[in-house]
């Protein structure tokens, strides 16, 4: 059964071939027909590039060894205008360099096609996939000169392709080098650095066979290119004036010191600086080192120059010792920044007591600073210290604010601030020194409770005072600008026994008036009697005048009761 | 007294995070003072002769550059690094034609040098988490134009018309570099 279904299937794939040789067999027929061999149509078509070189590269669908050649075109992508690649026509060998072409710019894509031609027979053309020849380029290895000290091996490397070249033209500069070395006699061990163009490898052996190969790397496009052949080289013998170690650079308030160790005495130096960017730049800079005035011809292991000799950027510092004997190889060059422009002001702090828990803290700049205008250049945080007096405990807060308020605090207790301005997020942790320190003390407790009372009572107190005086004011301007009709109490009480009208009336008679003239009693009578005989006669005329009729008045009845009273008191 | 010192705590911890994550914005500033310094440098070299501004080239300007365009910040960050030293390595080309004042271009160099240096290692970050491969079209059209400007110059042998004309490229290229540093936020 199975092998009835093997027999079947065998049948079957025979059939299948024999249907495919036949349709090729008829399609190369056709096409022998129209003119044309397909299967010498090139197959798996690359390209190479290193630096400026391109290659093509492919393989030949025919089998046997016949009169064929490969000629290829190529134009920019999106232009309709293919051109003869040179270097490229009427090939026989299944490779060719293109490099010859002369490509406007390595940054467009660029379309290629092949094909294969016999005699008048032309295959299809084979169209390679577009691609920018930046892209697919590889970096080729560099070229390397080397110099030995007796400690060191001086670099020279130049960038992969040449100079004119256009691959690299734009990124000349952006090439690191990184170098494998190792001592010739054991392979084992070895080093790897990444060296500027212009560099140096330190820390070596003198004596000693070096070998070292370089490659060429774009980092920040992550590319790699290809390692130079190995170089190798001896080192010199040991120098007999040795060069300067470890060195260092500080600063301080306006100036820098440079300070270098050496095992000898009696020797001089002297000091180079090199701004950074050249170390980028390929070809020799020994022309572009220059001297530090202050460190020539020093006779101690340290030198002073002021800060203003530098501006801000990036340095590298070298030194080199002299003495009778010679003079040594430079030192290791040491790289160190200068950032004059950051020059930070310590801020100005004002403190205030709002509550008695609280402490408002204004954060301010000096008037320096106003003027470099610091704060438009990097933002500021600042770092805010504050503790109370009495304690040592010290708070740290970060703040970005100007304006901000420590709060929970005890009242009518004296705290004390200071602060210093950051730059944020710097990496060198620039910094401005303290600026002075500030002390508040907070408001006395419960104020609130105590203004409240306080002024409830004052309110209180002072509503009765209030009127009391409004009304004293009241009756002196009553006084001066509208004064009271009434006379004053005593002519009041006389008047009240006379009515007005009496006065008025009685012009004509006399008034009298009582006096009580006190000399001694005998007169007292007289006068009395003489008065009771007025009285008497007044009395009677009164009457008659009663009698008379209506001449009555009331002067009468009063005069008559004032001579009752006389009669009355008489007999008293 | 504990709640007092946790509060302070919070805060510390609220302004550190804060501060971790303003990464950029000493970067802008930096950026900025640093464009303007160019410029000043820049404007500060004589710009003649007049006639050599007339003739037209066609140095290939990438559209980005012409038109106002949204750049992300980690793209805005690759291109101010390209940009930065495209024109370093055409400031170190041989300019001995102008007359122009060699501590003017040093200073110029030291300014776009160190701004490399400030943006170096965001520029590695971006490349790490990206998986770079170069992909990116804006980065290649910045190359084709400073490739353009630098044959121009190889061509005329670098005479001061043709550094005129370069300078007056560069200053707008300051100035597309100044509104690309508006992109750098957080």
């Amino acid at each position: 059964m199975v092998q009835s279904v093997k027999r079947k299937q065998g049948w079957h794939l025979l059939q299948c071939l024999g249907k495919v040789f036949s349709w090729r067999a008829s399609l190369s027929w056709v096409l022998e027909g129209l003119g044309g061999e397909a299967n010498l149509k090139p197959e798996n078509v690359e390209i190479h590039i290193i630096d400026d070189n391109f290659f093509l590269k492919w393989n030949s669908s025919s089998e046997s060894v016949r009169n064929v050649t490969f000629s290829a075109d190529y134009q920019i992508l999106g232009t309709d205008n293919w051109k003869k690649l040179p270097g490229c026509q009427n090939t026989t060998s299944t490779n060719c360099n293109f490099s010859s072409v002369e490509l406007k710019n390595v940054f467009e894509k660029i379309e290629l096609r092949i094909r294969a031609e016999e005699g008048n027979n032309t295959s299809i053309w084979y169209e390679v996939e577009p691609f920018v020849p930046f892209l697919e380029a590889q970096i080729g290895p560099p070229d390397v000169h080397l110099e030995a000290e007796d400690k060191a091996i001086i670099l020279s490397i130049s960038p992969p392709g040449t100079e004119d070249s256009i691959m690299w033209a734009t990124d000349r500069l952006n090439f690191r080098y990184s170098v494998v070395i190792w001592k010739n006699s054991s392979s084992l061990e070895e080093r790897t650095e990444t060296v500027f163009p212009e560099d140096k490898i330190y820390k070596l052996s003198p004596e000693i066979t070096y070998c070292l190969k370089v490659k060429a790397e774009l980092p920040l496009q992550s590319r790699v290119g290809y390692y130079s052949p190995v170089y190798c080289i001896n080192t010199t013998e040991r120098h007999n004036v040795p060069s300067p170690e470890n060195i260092q650079i500080n600063a301080d308030n306006q100036v820098f010191v440079l300070k270098w160790d050496y095992p000898y005495e009696n020797t001089t130096f002297r000091a180079q600086w090199l701004r950074a960017f050249f170390k980028k730049i390929p070809g020799k800079h020994s022309g572009k080192w220059k001297q530090i005035l202050n460190c020539e011809n020093v006779t101690t292991t340290r030198c002073v120059f002021p800060r203003n000799a530098f501006p801000s950027g990036i340095y590298y510092v070298r030194v080199q010792a002299s003495n009778g004997n010679g003079t040594s190889f430079w030192s290791e060059e040491k790289k160190f920044y200068i950032e004059m422009k950051t020059v930070i002001f310590p801020p100005v702090i004002s403190l205030k007591s709002i509550t008695d828990d609280s402490l408002h803290v204004s954060v301010g700049a000096s008037e320096e600073s106003e003027n470099t205008s610091v704060n438009q250049l990097y933002p500021l945080i600042y770092e805010v210290i504050f503790w109370e007096n009495t304690s040592n405990a010290e708070r740290k807060v970060l703040e970005k604010r100007t304006e901000f308020t420590f709060l929970d605090l005890k009242p009518l207790t004296v705290y004390c601030v200071k602060a210093r301005a950051l730059i944020e997020n710097d990496r060198r942790n620039k910094s401005s020194s303290f600026s002075d320190t500030v002390c508040e003390k907070t408001k006395p407790g419960d104020t609130s409770k105590t203004w409240l009372k306080a002024g409830i009572c004052t309110a209180l107190f002072s509503i009765p005072v209030v009127i009391y005086v409004v009304r004293l004011f009241l009756r002196c301007v009553n006084y001066v600008f509208f004064p009271s009709s009434k006379p004053p109490s005593s002519v009041d009480e006389y008047f009240s026994d006379q009515p007005l009208k009496n006065l008025l009336l009685s012009t004509s008679e006399e008034q009298t008036e009582r006096c009580f003239i006190i000399e001694n009693a005998s007169i007292i009578t007289e006068i009395e009697e003489t008065n009771e005989i007025d009285e008497v006669h007044k009395k009677y005329n009164s009457q008659t005048s009663q009698d008379s009729g209506n001449y009555s008045n009331e002067d009468e009845n009063s005069g008559s009761k004032i001579s009752e009273e006389f009669l009355q008191q008489d007999s008293v | 007294m504990t709640y007092r010192c946790l509060l302070q705590m919070v805060l510390l911890l609220c302004f550190s995070t804060t501060a971790l994550s303003m990464n950029y914005s000493l970067l802008r500033f930096q950026q900025r003072r640093s464009v303007v310094v160019c410029q000043k440098l820049l404007r500060q070299l004589p710009s003649t002769p007049q006639h050599c501004l007339e003739v037209r080239m066609d140095f290939q300007v990438p559209e980005e550059m012409k038109q106002a365009q949204q750049f992300r910040k980690e793209d805005a960050v690759l291109v101010i690094y390209e940009m930065l030293q495209q024109i370093f390595s055409i400031l170190t080309r041989d300019f001995s034609s102008t007359g122009w004042s060699e501590t003017i271009i040093e200073d110029l160099l030291v300014e776009l040098q160190g701004q490399m240096d400030h943006l170096e290692p965001i520029q590695k970050e971006i490349m790490q988490k990206k998986n770079f491969t170069m992909g990116d079209m804006t980065v290649l059209h910045l190359k084709k134009y400073y490739f353009n400007l630098g044959q121009y110059l190889k061509s005329m042998e670098y005479n001061s018309c043709a550094w005129t004309v370069v300078r007056v490229q560069m200053l707008m290229n300051f100035s597309f570099l100044k509104s690309l540093t508006g992109y750098l936020h957080d």
